[in-house]
């Protein structure tokens, strides 16, 4: 079935929905391109907004809702403005027995933000994740895609300073 | 097959059954919120959990993911069991609001009666308890996500069943929301089964909401004549109306599950305008003074004319019951017909399909989704049964293959071959295809004539490169596949497609295929009116005959010429010479404000009735509610008027065989039981076909096939290939084929308001290249003139359908009844686009 007989978006540049068409045209199941052409677009606006989750649905032929069920699934997809910073706290098993939670109340109080918002200078969004595979490393955090750990108080304020120095 | 041993009981079940299919055979049921048997299992709830005490498995386990293996030992009883079932009630209860006293599902609500029998009766989590914000999903399914416990049914039921996009599961977690992309109405014609298979009340039905409990109810077994499947419903009355219709499960027909037209196509039994007064000339009068009148000026017609100046009209809503009475008293009295089509043509294809139907050939609903291969000839199966759609998705699901021969721009919630060939070419696509597939060599058994058939087929090479190519694809898969199914319409296709289809069916069977067929007809008792239909004269020439003034009377038992004859300007001209217009019907259709006397009739609601689908299936419908006005009508939403009689207030409406015993014999007839009775039990000397079916309270529950006499009916005719030589189409015009869509063209249903709220605008479509040559883009607005003046209408530019066609749906809002003849050409020159 065609899901998406209406208007193109035009919002994606033509270069990138060029470069992503061609990748699509490449492959036997389109669908499975879901999450990269995901990040692709998250890569080019920082999130996933409503047009462009429809723009995904048009260039692989899903429907909206299929896109939508797999972009609020993924912690790494993010449907709303996140900060130049986003950390993602890790909160499961290992990291919870080594005091993640002291790491998260740490971050929540020096940035002024609880779990989910952004500092209203945009610099910082803080986000928990399950189990990153660093539990060598616990408590661990995620930068940017970056891992950090083990973490103590003082080690997160001096990381803090050095991102909001590079600004 | 393989014996267990559940709470100390022996059971034998088929191999591959579930331990909780075991169970419920034994009649223990299991407690279960995803598991449903239409959608098998998933084991994501962990509420089924029993423990194996000896056999392959051991410990608790999940009872909906074990097949059933010998020497199993099973307790649902166990402590461990229970405790952990109390445990996952307790869990998936944490969040739900309790708010079952304005909840519309109480009463009937799964989650109500698993906590209950789970034994979770106190509330230990003092907790914040998640919340959402609903979403409107149309005027069908009410929304209410605080409720859910995250089962997955509804958009397992909706992706995977139905094959459609737009309903699914969001967020993660205790987040989890079942629900749209965005506000809006669920495009499924199948969504209203949410509210039947939500185990709670996430979905609930709309247009009954807060109406009554489930006990309040009189619930009737029932089935659905809104298209010719014949689907089993259960029709749920209270305070004199029909409120709700639920599915209900057919072994053979639709299985778990109808369609939204089939669930809400009731609302014309309770409909406001419905006449519920008999009336002559317009006026208010009894029943009795009314058949009085109408048998006076019957008998003075007859008197100066005789018998052959009344002529009588029936419909293919009508019960086989009425159908019959009206054929008996044709006969008897002289009368002319009963005519139960109105186009030549379609009582043709209907008789050649009922009588080609041979056992050995029909297959049922539930057995189509056991095919690897279904051909469709001439069929839009949403459009025009829905549930045959949902069937062919089944098929597809498993790893049948589909190839649709049909010019309209068909649309299925699933991949499909579509031949969009021209209305002309379907029968020679059909042919090329089956021919292609079919080694003559591997025929062994196949007869004569068979063997002239088959090399009477032209060579594909009569047809475009690009077709050869498509119909050589399509043929191998139908040569690989071992159980072929041909599904064949009677709305577009030519006189000669429904014999041609079971030919072809026979072909394949003589290369050792497992072959079925399956004809779609165009109402609900086609089949029925077939077998009834009178071999001598035509609607058209009972038409003809009262434009000569040869015949002066006209019987109409439930059927509406305004609406469903081609030509409404030559009928309004034909009532005006009639001297006597008698109508019986349950609706207040346009032809009913015609009538000199008007005799009201009970719907299927309220007289029952039997119905024959379009696989011969014979099912009858018991009553549900006794022929009365709607409290809600009579006391405009107060407490009904306290005025104490012995009738029921709209009341007299009588069934349709009834009414037309009363109108016909001068004697006091029995009471309608009594006529019913003598109609079935002389139904044999109508129709041979009859004599094998036993008395109403000895059939099974899913009915029971008429089976046609008629083995003489002639196998492989040529008539087709000739049928090919006589190419008609004018030059450059294009053929009007007039269609059906899901909402808004079937009668019945048009009296529905949800289902008017599911209208599309009435939209022609058209071949991309007919509308550049016109210079048309789509949504144009266009004026069409046909033989009685123009009609205007949007244009959808279509690829995927024929060219040289426009198809026109029958839409309720467009009046497309000004046809001369069908089948009607229309020049260029005729369309003109509007400028806005």
């Amino acid at each position: 079935m065609d899901h998406n007989e209406d208007v193109i978006h035009p919002m994606l540049p033509a270069k990138l929905r060029t470069s992503l068409a061609e990748h699509i045209a490449r492959v036997d199941h389109p669908r499975e391109l879901v999450v990269d052409v995901m990040f692709a677009i998250q890569d080019q606006f920082g999130f996933l907004s409503d047009e462009a989750v429809e723009e995904v649905a048009q260039l692989l032929n899903m429907s909206p809702l299929e896109v939508e069920e797999l972009a609020t699934f993924y912690t790494f997809i993010y449907r709303e403005p996140v900060g130049k910073y986003v950390i993602h706290v890790c909160d499961s098993v290992v990291c919870w027995m080594d005091g993640y939670e002291s790491i998260q109340d740490h971050l929540r109080s020096k940035l002024g933000i609880e779990m989910g918002e952004t500092t209203s200078d945009g610099l910082f969004t803080l986000l928990p994740v399950c189990c990153i595979g660093y539990c060598d490393r616990s408590p661990a955090i995620l930068i940017n895609k970056e891992v950090y750990g083990p973490l103590t108080p003082e080690k997160l304020d001096e990381i803090l300073e050095n991102l909001r120095a590079q600004g | 097959m393989p014996k267990l041993i559940i709470d100390d009981r022996e059971i034998e079940v088929p191999a591959g059954t579930k331990v909780i299919e075991a169970a419920e055979r034994l009649g223990i049921k299991i407690p279960r919120f995803c598991y449903h048997p239409g959608l098998g299992s998933v084991g994501a709830c962990r509420v089924c959990a029993v423990k194996f005490l000896e056999g392959p498995f051991k410990g608790v386990q999940m009872s909906c993911m074990i097949d059933a293996k010998d020497g199993m030992v099973v307790s649902t009883t166990d402590e461990e069991a229970v405790n952990f079932r109390q445990y996952v009630i307790e869990w998936l209860m944490l969040n739900h609001p309790h708010d079952c006293p304005v909840c519309d599902e109480g009463g009937h609500c799964l989650l109500q009666d698993m906590t209950v029998s789970g034994g979770h009766g106190i509330r230990r989590y003092l907790g914040l308890k998640r919340t959402y914000h609903d979403q409107y999903l149309g005027p069908l399914v009410q929304h209410e996500m605080n409720r859910c416990i995250h089962c997955y049914r509804c958009s397992r039921f909706y992706q995977e069943f139905t094959g459609y996009h737009d309903l699914g599961v969001m967020q993660i977690g205790s987040r989890t929301f079942f629900g749209r992309y965005q506000d809006g109405t669920l495009e499924s014609p199948f969504a209203g089964n949410l509210s039947d298979i939500c185990p709670t009340g996430v979905y609930t039905d709309k247009p009954s909401r807060f109406f009554g409990r489930r006990w309040d109810y009189q619930r009737s077994p029932s089935i659905c004549i809104n298209c010719s499947l014949g689907c089993h419903t259960v029709a749920s009355g209270r305070y004199r109306e029909v409120v709700r219709q639920e599915a209900r499960y057919s072994e053979a027909v639709n299985g778990y599950f109808i369609c939204d037209r089939g669930r809400y196509g009731f609302f014309y039994t309770s409909n406001e305008e419905r006449p519920r007064q008999a009336l002559v000339d317009g006026k208010e009068v009894s029943y009795d003074q009314a058949i009085r009148e109408a048998r006076e000026k019957l008998g003075e017609l007859i008197k100066s004319t005789g018998p052959d100046a009344v002529a009588c009209v029936s419909s293919e809503r009508s019960s086989l019951e009425t159908q019959a009475m009206l054929k008996k008293i044709c006969q008897t009295k002289g009368w002319q017909g009963p005519h139960y089509f109105l186009d030549e043509s379609m009582a043709q294809k209907v008789k050649s399909a009922s009588s080609r139907l041979e056992s050995g050939l029909a297959v049922s609903l539930r057995e189509l989704e056991s095919a690897d291969f279904i051909l469709v000839i001439g069929a839009d199966p949403v459009n025009e049964a829905p549930m045959l759609a949902l069937a062919m998705r089944q098929a597809q699901r498993r790893g049948g293959k589909i190839a649709v021969i049909d010019p309209r721009p068909v649309s299925l919630p699933f991949e499909f071959h579509h031949l969009n060939v021209t209305p002309n070419e379907v029968n020679l696509c059909a042919s090329l295809l089956v021919k292609t597939a079919v080694d003559l060599g591997a025929a062994t058994d196949l007869e004569q004539p068979g063997i002239e058939f088959y090399q009477a087929i032209p060579k594909l090479e009569t047809v475009s490169s690009s077709l050869q190519e498509q119909i050589a694809k399509v043929a191998q898969e139908l040569k690989e596949s071992k159980r072929p199914i041909i599904v064949c319409g009677t709305e577009t296709v030519r006189q000669t497609t429904p014999a041609l289809a079971a030919d072809h069916a026979l072909l394949l069977q003589a290369t050792n295929k497992q072959a079925g067929l399956f004809y779609l007809l165009p109402g609900a008792n086609s089949f029925s009116a077939s077998l009834l239909a009178s071999e001598d004269g035509s609607f058209l020439e009972t038409l003809e005959g009262i434009e000569n003034g040869t015949i002066k009377g006209l019987i109409l038992v439930e059927r509406d010429l305004l609406l469903h004859f081609h030509d409404r300007q030559r009928m309004e001209l034909a009532f005006e010479k009639l001297e006597l217009l008698v109508v019986l019907d349950y609706v207040n259709s346009r032809t009913q404000q015609r009538a000199h006397i008007f005799l009201p009739t009970s719907t299927l609601y309220e007289a029952g009735g039997i119905f024959i689908t379009q696989e011969g299936r014979l099912q009858v419908v018991p009553r549900a509610h006794l022929s009365g006005t709607p409290i809600a009508q009579v006391s405009g939403g107060n407490h009904p008027p306290r005025i104490y009689e012995s009738e029921i207030p709209g009341g007299e409406p009588r069934p349709g065989w009834q009414a037309l015993a009363e109108l016909v014999h001068e004697e006091p007839q029995p009471d309608e039981n009594t006529t019913r009775s003598s109609v079935l039990n002389g139904l044999s000397e109508l129709n041979p076909a009859f004599a094998t079916i036993p008395a109403i309270d000895e059939l099974p529950e899913d009915g029971m096939r008429v089976s046609s006499p008629e083995e003489s009916s002639p196998r492989f005719s040529l008539d087709w290939i000739h049928e090919l030589e006589r190419k008609e189409s004018p030059d450059k015009s294009l053929e009007l084929v007039l269609v059906n869509w899901t909402f808004s063209t079937e009668e019945l249903s048009q009296y529905s308001p949800p289902l008017m709220k599911l209208e599309k605008e009435a939209a022609v479509f058209m071949h991309v290249d007919d509308a550049t040559s016109l210079g048309l883009s789509d949504s144009d607005k266009v004026t069409i003139l046909l033989d009685r003046g123009a009609l205007e209408a949007s244009v959808s530019v279509k690829e995927n359908m024929a060219p040289g066609i426009i198809v026109m749906p029958r839409h309720r809002l467009l009046e497309w009844q000004k046809i001369e003849t069908l089948p009607k050409f229309v020049s260029h020159e005729e369309i003109k686009k509007v400028s806005v």
